[in-house]
């Protein structure tokens, strides 16, 4: 598998309030690419991730994902293109009521015949695939358990089972670790990790750890305010940059 | 002292006199007390009366525990025969194993014929009844007879004026001593219960599918995005207060007046006020799904559809189903109040013994009741723990 390549030209998004949330942002993702996105709450983060799979509508720019411009895309070719877009949520977003493996098996929905769905119907083949995903991310035997019963880490990786569902080329991850304490934050970060060193899938993953994103990312992009403060190696950024870039106030939480 | 004369200077917080607090109180402890002298007055409180007048009430709850269950009927010797009317078969007996045969002559006759019934083999010396048994099973009491001292005995009887054409000829013999079986009054509430359960039940369901579309319609995070839908959902958000604010007694009063006292006024009157409490539970469930899944089902480029199927049912279906159940619940409890004005079902019952002052009767309805709200109280909360 092969991750996919991002562009993103002068990307702004105006909420109908009047909330600038990007502002004239480009930037590109090569294949393969493990980028962070870091930046405080209201810098953006949120927003930019929604654009790329128009969850949220851009207000003016373009979005290419492999050279198909994302914005110009009509419902059902979106569709299309969401499928291969797995998307991980601070909040998990799973149906609560219903059984891991549903969750998991809704990732695959956009592929199947929707008059499957009117009976919760997924083939074999596709249920062990479900049933294998969730062993990659160790809880093979929560299968069957409502999904409200897992802890936030559990929650998490089920989230993340459900994004391999799609086949993805891109995961946009989006604050995936902020609910969840720093030992479980490794692990689902390790998992996503994986994934994208294993079979080259493209991450975009927003942070607001600079210890966390250093660790994980190949690259880095900071966020502020709607434009971009900084680019370039992880390694490039400590903790005086990070403090000149977000203002003394932004102090950086140190995770083990 | 004009508003400009002085600049203002920031007061020192306002220090309570000494007493004055104190004074407040025995104000308001005097007005207080003025209300409840009224109070205790206007309703005629009288606390004595409830030791003084306690053996009018003695037989009453004397009756309550002792509910009427079972009554002793007259033994019976039972035999019947088959006769066919306008030339048809005569259909076999109804009863079989008997000892007691009962013999007719002719086996097939038409309205009006006089027909010779003999019997024989039954208890020697006792009154006997000749009763005609139609298609439908109604009985019909034809002749009073009494058996010999050898167990027979021989009548006549003409065919009475009844429809259809395979009948039955039965004979009850009545024999010594009587027999254990449940009461007149307990085979009555039984059926009015059934009517009851049944009465919430139809009421619950008409409520369940006008309020299911209307919820929608009153669910604010779905409406109030443009002036047509909130206008939209403040009318239902209306119609559902007021509906919800006429008590159902008042409902079936006017039902009973529109469509006649029964079960029907009953059904109404539960249906439209659970449309009310019904869609406002409904609406508010809608009101509080999380949008997560539905931005998560969205982003695996799910269609509108299959979003609705995966994000939006699993959250809103199953307290859907728990309210339901528990409106049911209530149904049944207040279908036995709205008896009382007419609605049918046990409450109708229960007024009916308690204005005829038979208590025991009374007290079999009054049972019947406590234990199938006590039922249904556990089923729905049983049901209620599994689907949420």
């Amino acid at each position: 598998m092969r991750g996919a390549a991002v562009r993103i030209e002068n990307l702004t998004k105006i909420y109908p309030d009047g909330t600038r949330a990007l502002n004239g942002v480009s930037f590109s993702v090569t294949p393969g690419e493990f980028l962070i996105i870091i930046g405080l709450s209201g810098s953006g983060k949120s927003t930019l991730m929604r654009c790329i799979n128009r969850l949220v509508e851009p207000t003016s720019g373009k979005i290419f994902v492999d050279d198909v411009e994302v914005t110009a895309l009509a419902p059902d070719e979106l569709r299309r293109m969401r499928r291969q877009i797995g998307m991980i949520f601070q909040q998990f977003n799973l149906v609560k009521r219903s059984p891991v493996i549903t969750n998991v098996l809704s990732g695959r929905l956009g592929y199947v015949p929707p008059a499957w769905s009117l009976y919760n119907y997924f083939p074999r083949d596709l249920r062990e695939q479900a049933v294998a995903h969730l062993t990659t991310v160790g809880i093979p035997e929560k299968a069957h358990t409502r999904a409200d019963q897992l802890s936030g880490g559990q929650q998490q990786r089920v989230g993340i089972a459900r994004a391999l569902m799609q086949d993805p080329k891109l995961i946009l991850a989006d604050e995936p670790v902020a609910s969840l304490d720093p030992a479980t934050s490794h692990s689902v970060l390790r998992y996503v990790e994986e994934l994208n060193r294993r079979d080259g899938i493209t991450v975009m993953c927003s942070l607001h750890f600079l210890s966390l994103a250093r660790r994980y990312g190949t690259r880095l992009i900071a966020l502020k305010a709607g434009e971009i403060a900084f680019e370039g190696l992880p390694s490039e950024i400590d903790e005086q940059r990070f403090k000149e870039i977000f203002g003394e106030e932004a102090v950086e939480v140190e995770i083990a | 002292m004009g508003p400009n004369t002085e600049t203002p200077v920031p007061r020192a917080p306002e220090v309570p006199r000494p007493g004055a607090g104190a004074l407040r109180v025995i104000l308001w402890l005097i007005f207080l007390g003025v209300i409840y002298v009224y109070g205790w007055q206007v309703t005629q409180i009288n606390l004595g009366e409830l030791g003084r007048k306690a053996y009018l009430i003695r037989p009453l709850l004397r009756d309550l525990i002792r509910p009427d269950l079972v009554e002793r009927r007259p033994r019976l010797q039972v035999a019947d025969t088959g006769i066919g009317l306008d030339g048809a078969t005569p259909p076999a007996p109804l009863q079989t194993g008997g000892s007691g045969r009962v013999t007719i002559n002719p086996v097939t006759a038409k309205v009006g014929d006089p027909v010779s019934v003999a019997g024989e083999g039954f208890a020697p010396s006792r009154p006997a009844e000749v009763i005609w048994f139609d298609q439908s099973g109604v009985k019909v009491h034809l002749s009073k007879t009494s058996t010999d001292v050898s167990g027979r005995f021989q009548a006549t009887v003409t065919v009475p004026n009844v429809i259809g054409t395979e009948h039955h000829v039965m004979v009850e013999v009545g024999l010594e001593g009587t027999t254990l079986g449940p009461s007149n009054a307990l085979r009555l509430t039984l059926f009015r219960m059934v009517e009851t359960v049944f009465l919430a039940l139809m009421g619950t369901t008409m409520a369940v599918f006008l309020a299911v579309p209307l919820s929608f319609l009153g669910a604010k995070n779905l409406m109030a995005r443009n002036p047509l839908g909130a206008l939209i959902y403040y009318a239902v958000r209306t119609v559902f207060n007021i509906a919800r604010s006429i008590e159902p007694l008042i409902l079936a009063t006017v039902f009973a007046v529109w469509v006649g006292i029964g079960p029907f006024a009953g059904v109404m009157a539960l249906g439209i006020h659970s449309i009310a409490s019904l869609g406002k539970l409904y609406s508010e469930q809608i009101e509080s799904i999380d949008p997560g899944p539905i931005e998560a089902i969205t982003a695996t480029g799910a269609s509108m559809l299959q979003v609705v199927r995966y994000a939006v049912v699993p959250q809103i279906v199953p307290p859907f189903i728990a309210f339901t159940i528990y409106r049911w619940d209530i149904n049944v409890r207040m279908s036995t109040v709205i008896g009382f004005v007419g609605g049918g079902g046990i409450g109708f019952l229960l007024m009916q013994y308690i204005n005829l002052l038979q208590w025991k009767q009374a007290a079999t309805a009054v049972w019947a009741i406590t234990l199938v709200v006590a039922a249904m109280d556990y089923f729905s909360a049983v049901v209620r723990e599994k689907v949420v």
